[in-house]
């Protein structure tokens, strides 16, 4: 056979959002920092108490415990916001995935999902120590708690459905599916858990508004993991980039053999 | 399939141009290309993971290629995927009968799925052409292997295809079996055109007008049967399956 | 030969359906299996609630019960709903043929609907008659047909679209079950809260029946509708 001089296309990685991925990471880092130290340094407690002991604020009797749980706020609405972007843009690249059928967008999908399966667990993570400050109970089927559970199910099953189907085609579609599925489940999800009155679990409802300062540290925080979330989802996905060039590349040398 | 009638002559069976059909680094088809007048009989050879089942599903409508163009007696397979379904059957190793219904009763569920006139009247000259008259009111879980080919041979007739896939349609069979689905082969040609990927280099090339050799999903040869030198073509065909599994 | 004309869409459906009845109804195997799970599923509450004292706080539990048997025995039947389909490849025959893929998803989902109401019209009256020493439902109660009809739709419409995905994986029970839970989890809330709404009457009844129902309908929209619509990529691929 004559030898073949085929332009050998291999999948492209380090474009200039992985040079500037390094770049985020470290604001990002920066920021998150930042939003740490301003929680616990700069923010006032909510209705600007500040507590030695045990105080009655608001009519009820607060501890140094519910301050620590309103410094995990800082934290936990950002990841949880932040999980909640990466599942949204798992979903947009599976649909692009589905209308092209281009490895590309999969590979993009599956680091958006890794990416929200690692702030869903730290929201988990956060959420459990809220609940047990604020509530002092372990668990309640309180709706943010209760859907981000189920959305930690979803994700925790894409992955399992990923590897269980070999024909690496397929697999990327079944899990395109799926990351549509649970983008569209999850806000029902809450809905219906939050709208739905139940005798045995009231609603916790959050009164009064927040104050600048609080709006700052929750926006710094917001940003900075939000990068944070960023850096990793191009590190990942570099990663896989270059594994399938590597592939691409062994390919092409048995082929020209 | 009005269209059908006013197909010329002339308009080839299949006419497959640069087909590529890939995931990743992976390509199962790349850059197939080849056209088969009617009326012909194709043999694809090639090693494991040339391609060949990729490219029949193709041709099927079973999957979609990543690129290039497939026509069925001039209908294209992209654009009108129903029009082809209409023009084809197809054979293979699974039956695609239901188990649990009786040999009549899956061919009349296709022949309604096809819109076929009288599904009743079509299963039962199906059957009485495989031979499966007698058995017609078993259901298919009773039946021997030999006689599910033979159940779904007619069933990839039902809707009276102008072209017949065979995907290893011989795996599984014992050598009676072999001679009955042979015959009835031969006996359902017609004027239909045929495309048969096996393994069985011996019976492709005695039942073929045109052979085409697939490796790593390229082609590596084409032409009609009476152009071969068979010495010359088992030779290719030994040094081909020697290039192993793309 | 005649040339043959394209059946309608609803032609062919009206064919599939036919085709799903006619041969559970001759084999049984999935009622049977069905109607034996949901037998054995109360007797596993019967241990459970052995020592429960009857009263109010049952009748308020049995809901979510009656739905977890539910749940349970639509996971079985779900499992199941392709295992004629695979066994001879006929799903790709149904490819084959000129059909939308949409028809083969909604005479699917209907098949597995009529076969898990088949399966309740026979275990939910068990299930109260095995409790009926505990408690009895509110006069209300037989408004809980509405949930059950709404939340078998939505179960029946999601686990086709879910089981056709898993039929193809590796060790595809356990897999069903994985994405069927979480995803099915907001209409099982919304329809234990309407149940158990018009089981206990009164004022939980005024109060949350309908709002919970809307939910489930809304749920059973939403999801059948991507269900349809993403079927095309699944059954292809």
């Amino acid at each position: 056979m004559k030898e073949k001089t085929r332009e050998v296309k291999l999948p492209e990685a380090g474009q200039w959002p992985d040079r500037m991925a390094p770049v985020i990471l470290g604001v990002g880092i920066v920021l998150s920092t930042l939003g740490f130290l301003l929680a616990f340094l700069w923010v006032g407690p909510v209705y600007g108490a500040s507590v030695d002991g045990v105080e009655l604020i608001g009519g009820s009797m607060v501890s140094q415990m519910l301050l620590i749980s309103q410094k995990i706020f800082y934290f936990h609405m950002p990841v949880a916001i932040v999980s909640f972007i990466a599942l949204a843009f798992a979903a947009y690249y599976a649909i692009r995935f589905l209308m092209t059928k281009e490895q590309r967008f999969d590979s993009c999908s599956q680091v958006a999902m890794e990416v929200a399966l690692l702030f869903v667990i730290c929201t988990m993570i956060t959420g459990e120590m809220w609940t047990r400050f604020e509530w002092g109970v372990w668990w309640t089927w309180e709706p943010r708690l209760t859907t981000y559970l189920i959305l930690m199910l979803i994700v925790i099953a894409y992955f399992i459905l990923r590897n269980a189907v070999d024909e690496p085609e397929r697999s990327a579609t079944y899990s395109a599916v799926v990351s549509i599925i649970a983008l569209i489940d999850v806000p029902i999800c809450f809905m219906v858990t939050r709208l739905i009155p139940s005798s045995i679990h009231p609603v916790v409802l959050r009164e009064g508004g927040m104050t600048a300062d609080m709006g700052i540290c929750l926006v710094v925080c917001l940003v900075g993991l939000l990068c944070v979330g960023f850096a990793l989802y191009r590190a990942r996905f570099n990663q896989i980039r270059l594994t399938q060039r590597v592939e691409a590349m062994k390919q092409t040398l048995e082929e020209r053999q | 399939m009005s269209s059908q009638s006013a197909i010329s002559p002339d308009t080839p069976a299949l006419a497959v141009a640069d087909l590529v059909k890939k995931f990743g680094t992976r390509k199962a088809a790349d850059g197939i290309s080849f056209t088969l007048p009617q009326g012909a009989f194709l043999s694809v050879f090639g090693p494991n993971g040339a391609g060949k089942t990729t490219l029949l599903r193709m041709l099927a409508t079973l999957a979609r290629p990543t690129s290039g163009t497939i026509e069925v007696l001039g209908v294209d397979a992209k654009e009108k995927p129903d029009e082809v379904r209409e023009l084809i059957g197809i054979i293979s190793h699974n039956s695609f009968l239901y188990p649990d219904l009786t040999a009549e009763e899956n061919l009349v569920l296709y022949g309604k799925l096809y819109g076929v006139p009288q599904p009743e009247k079509r299963a039962a000259e199906l059957l009485d052409v495989v031979g499966l008259r007698t058995r017609r009111h078993d259901r298919v879980r009773t039946f021997s292997r030999g006689m599910r080919q033979r159940a779904a041979i007619a069933r990839a007739l039902v809707n009276d295809p102008r072209i017949v896939l065979l995907d290893e349609p011989y795996s599984g069979l014992d050598p009676h079996a072999v001679e009955i689905v042979d015959e009835l082969i031969e006996s359902v040609r017609a004027d239909r055109t045929f495309v048969m990927v096996s393994h069985d280099l011996e019976k492709g090339l005695a039942l073929c007008t045109h052979a085409l050799v697939l490796a790593r999903g390229r082609v590596v040869s084409f032409s009609p049967v009476e152009n071969l030198d068979a010495q010359e073509f088992r030779e290719l065909y030994r040094s081909t399956v020697g290039m192993g599994v793309a | 030969m005649e040339t043959p004309k394209r059946p309608s869409g609803f032609a062919q459906y009206k064919t599939l359906l036919a085709k799903d009845l006619r041969q559970e109804f001759r084999t049984k195997e999935m009622l049977i299996s069905m109607g034996v799970y949901a037998l054995l599923v109360i007797v596993v509450f019967g241990v459970a609630l052995s020592f429960a004292r009857p009263g109010e706080e049952f009748l308020e539990v049995s809901a979510g019960l009656l739905w977890a048997l539910i749940a349970f025995t639509s996971l079985l039947g779900l499992n199941r709903s392709f295992s004629h389909e695979v066994e001879e490849e006929s799903l790709e025959g149904l490819l084959l043929a000129p059909l939308d893929h949409g028809v083969i998803f909604l005479s699917k989902a209907t098949s597995n609907l009529v076969f898990l109401l088949i399966v309740e019209v026979i275990a939910i009256p068990l299930y109260w008659l095995f409790f009926s020493s505990l408690t009895h439902p509110a006069e209300t109660g037989w408004l809980m047909v509405v949930p059950i009809l709404i939340g078998s739709i939505g179960i029946a419409g999601i686990g086709t679209l879910l089981s056709t995905i898993t039929v193809n994986t590796r060790g595809k029970d356990v897999m069903l079950a994985l994405l069927f839970v979480p995803i099915v989890f907001p209409l099982l809330y919304a329809c234990v809260s309407a149940t158990t709404a018009a089981i206990v009457g009164g004022d939980l009844m005024a109060e949350s029946f309908m709002v919970s129902l809307a939910l489930a309908a809304g749920y059973d929209v939403i999801m059948i509708l991507a269900s349809w619509v993403l079927y095309d990529f699944v059954v292809g691929a």
